[in-house]
């Protein structure tokens, strides 16, 4: 219930507020990334394969400079085609080796806010790529990531996630201070065979059973009465 | 003793000044001891918000279990995030005293205080900010409304003392995502944040976050040279790795090994993690405390930033069971934090059982 009495005292709130603006007053508040670009890549090491997520969040003083390296044609929508070609950009600058031999990355998806989000400050392009993997012999292996794409303005993080496939390990991380460069050390504990490998090798030992089951079927049929399996 | 909580906004949106005075009273709990709250209060509180709802309001704080309302949260401001749920600003008095209580009744004593001095600081920003205060009508691209009105409820699941269920609360800086099932509970993943991190009420300085702030630079400076060259990461880390929209992946844990730690350190530890499963009550706290101490040997301290109380630094603590991320965005005065369990965020363990 509200009485004069709590109305006397939300006043007082009030005014407690408003001294408490003065307090935190040109401490230049604010909710959200301003002048940086953050760039987060998480990285997956499987068998076959490097799996790279990065997510790319443009600060609000930044926002409209990326926007317009996107809207290439100056129509303040953002196509589907301008979309792709900013992603296929930002993913050239990005470098990834194997034990010092360059892997090709190839994007296999990507999402992009509307240009608002941006200006908001929450507005996140997402970015997903593969490298395909030499096959892996048993032992230590290193994995080198570089993002250098605009550096001038940008933040970074980058992170190893924990692999999926008990068949690596990860060892170790070494980054540079900005986490622009990340080295994965990791092992192999166990020859990596492709899923495609295991694919044929399951068809093929599928169809060596087939023979053999059919061979052993025509051999007891033909050493017991004619037609007799196919009674039954 | 906890303050009673007499915040009366400028817009005229009031959580009662004997909010929280009420709502111990009805748990029966000093305020100055330790929370027992359990399953069966909850489920009565937030049956008595549903029937302090007309059949509109209960529609919008009533969503089904395998609904995609259980990961919609995040850290930003409305509209930039757009909620569903039930609006705090929306409520009628009784309404909210009614919510209050529910929360009050669902954390312990200092995490019900943590989420209002969250709230409280986010008024604070609405004024300092000059934010319209205006319910979310203006699209994406309408500035950001801060206030202690912006903050949502929501019940995913039925509240139930045997069936699984979740309540949700949350706003700018505040993301609650209390799981339960029967006797357990979890808050994974939860987001506790706060800006202004400092700021004046009544006389007296609120710090949102000025334990957790608080306990880990003293940990950090318990650590011996040996131990701080292990627990420190030589890079910079300038926001939460694992925040909102980044369910189900876990990172390779750094830093230093809980395990290597002395056994005053590890308490020093455990208190820190507390801060954040502590926002539970203790009678749903201490099975996931356990689990955390269990996993002493796979637990791990990294620190990235200055050593110095006052210093924007970040932290990580990961277990098996826990992830727990401290990130000041660029200054001691706005910071995010993350807590996650990889194995169990919403109640993921619970429902495989």
């Amino acid at each position: 219930m509200i009485t004069e009495r709590s109305l006397r005292a939300g006043r007082r709130a009030a005014l407690v507020l408003a001294l408490t603006t003065a307090a935190v007053v040109n401490r230049g508040v604010s909710a959200h990334r301003l002048d940086e670009y953050l760039q987060a890549a998480r990285i997956a090491v499987d068998p076959s394969r490097v799996e790279l997520e990065l997510d790319l969040t443009p600060g609000i003083a930044v926002a409209d400079e990326i926007i317009g390296e996107i809207d290439r044609d100056q129509d303040g929508s953002l196509g589907s085609s301008e979309k792709q070609v900013y992603a296929e950009g930002a993913l050239r600058a990005i470098a990834v080796q194997i034990d010092g031999q360059t892997l090709q990355t190839e994007l296999m998806a990507s999402t992009f806010p509307v240009p608002d989000a941006f200006r908001g400050g929450d507005g996140t392009i997402r970015l997903r790529a593969t490298a395909g993997l030499p096959r892996l012999s048993m032992g230590t292996h290193q994995l080198f990531f570089r993002n250098s794409y605009r550096p001038d303005v940008s933040v970074y993080l980058a992170n190893a996630l924990v692999p999926e496939s008990d068949q690596i390990a990860i060892t170790g991380q070494q980054r540079d201070g900005h986490q622009r460069d990340l080295t994965i050390d990791f092992v192999v504990r166990t020859e990596a065979a492709t899923p495609p490998r295991l694919l044929l090798g399951g068809i093929a030992s599928a169809a060596l059973l087939m023979a053999f089951v059919t061979r052993r079927t025509r051999r007891a049929v033909s050493g017991h009465r004619p037609g007799g399996l196919t009674r039954l | 003793m906890y303050p009673p909580i007499r915040v009366a906004s400028l817009a005229g949106i009031a959580l009662s000044a004997t909010l929280a005075a009420t709502a111990f009273a009805q748990r029966g709990v000093s305020p100055a001891s330790s929370s027992t709250g359990g399953t069966a209060g909850i489920v009565g509180s937030a049956q008595a918000v549903l029937a302090s709802l007309d059949d509109a309001g209960r529609a919008k704080v009533q969503f089904p279990l395998d609904s995609s309302q259980k990961a919609r949260w995040s850290n930003l401001p409305t509209p930039m995030f757009q909620r569903t749920g039930l609006r705090i600003g929306d409520l009628t008095s009784a309404q909210r005293t009614a919510v209050m209580t529910l929360l009050s009744q669902a954390l312990s004593r200092d995490g019900y205080r943590k989420v209002v001095d969250i709230m409280r600081g986010d008024e604070v920003l609405r004024t300092t900010q000059g934010s319209a205060g205006a319910p979310p009508r203006g699209g994406r691209g309408a500035g950001p409304v801060f206030g202690e009105g912006e903050y949502y409820l929501a019940f995913v699941g039925t509240p139930s003392v045997t069936a699984p269920w979740m309540l949700q609360f949350g706003g700018h800086h505040l993301a609650i995502n209390l799981t339960l099932a029967g006797s357990q509970a979890t808050m994974a993943p939860s987001l506790p944040a706060a800006q202004p991190a400092s700021y004046t009420f009544e006389g007296r300085t609120v710090r949102p976050l000025g334990n957790e702030n608080d306990k880990a630079f003293a940990l950090i400076n318990a650590l011996d040279q040996k131990q701080r060259s292990q627990a420190i990461l030589p890079y910079r880390v300038s926001d939460l790795v694992l925040g909102p929209g980044q369910d189900g992946r876990t990172i390779q844990p750094e830093g230093i090994r809980a395990s290597t730690l002395t056994a005053s350190q590890q308490t020093m530890l455990w208190d820190l993690v507390h801060e954040w499963t502590g926002i539970m009550t203790d009678t749903f706290a201490e099975p996931r405390m356990a689990e955390i101490r269990g996993n002493l040997r796979d637990t791990y301290f990294a620190w990235s930033g200055p050593t110095t109380n006052g210093s924007a630094a970040y932290f990580r603590i990961q277990g098996p069971t826990l992830v727990i991320e401290y990130a000041p965005q660029g200054s001691v005065d706005h910071i995010h934090t993350i807590y996650r369990d990889p194995t169990n965020d919403y109640g993921a363990k619970f429902a495989r059982r």
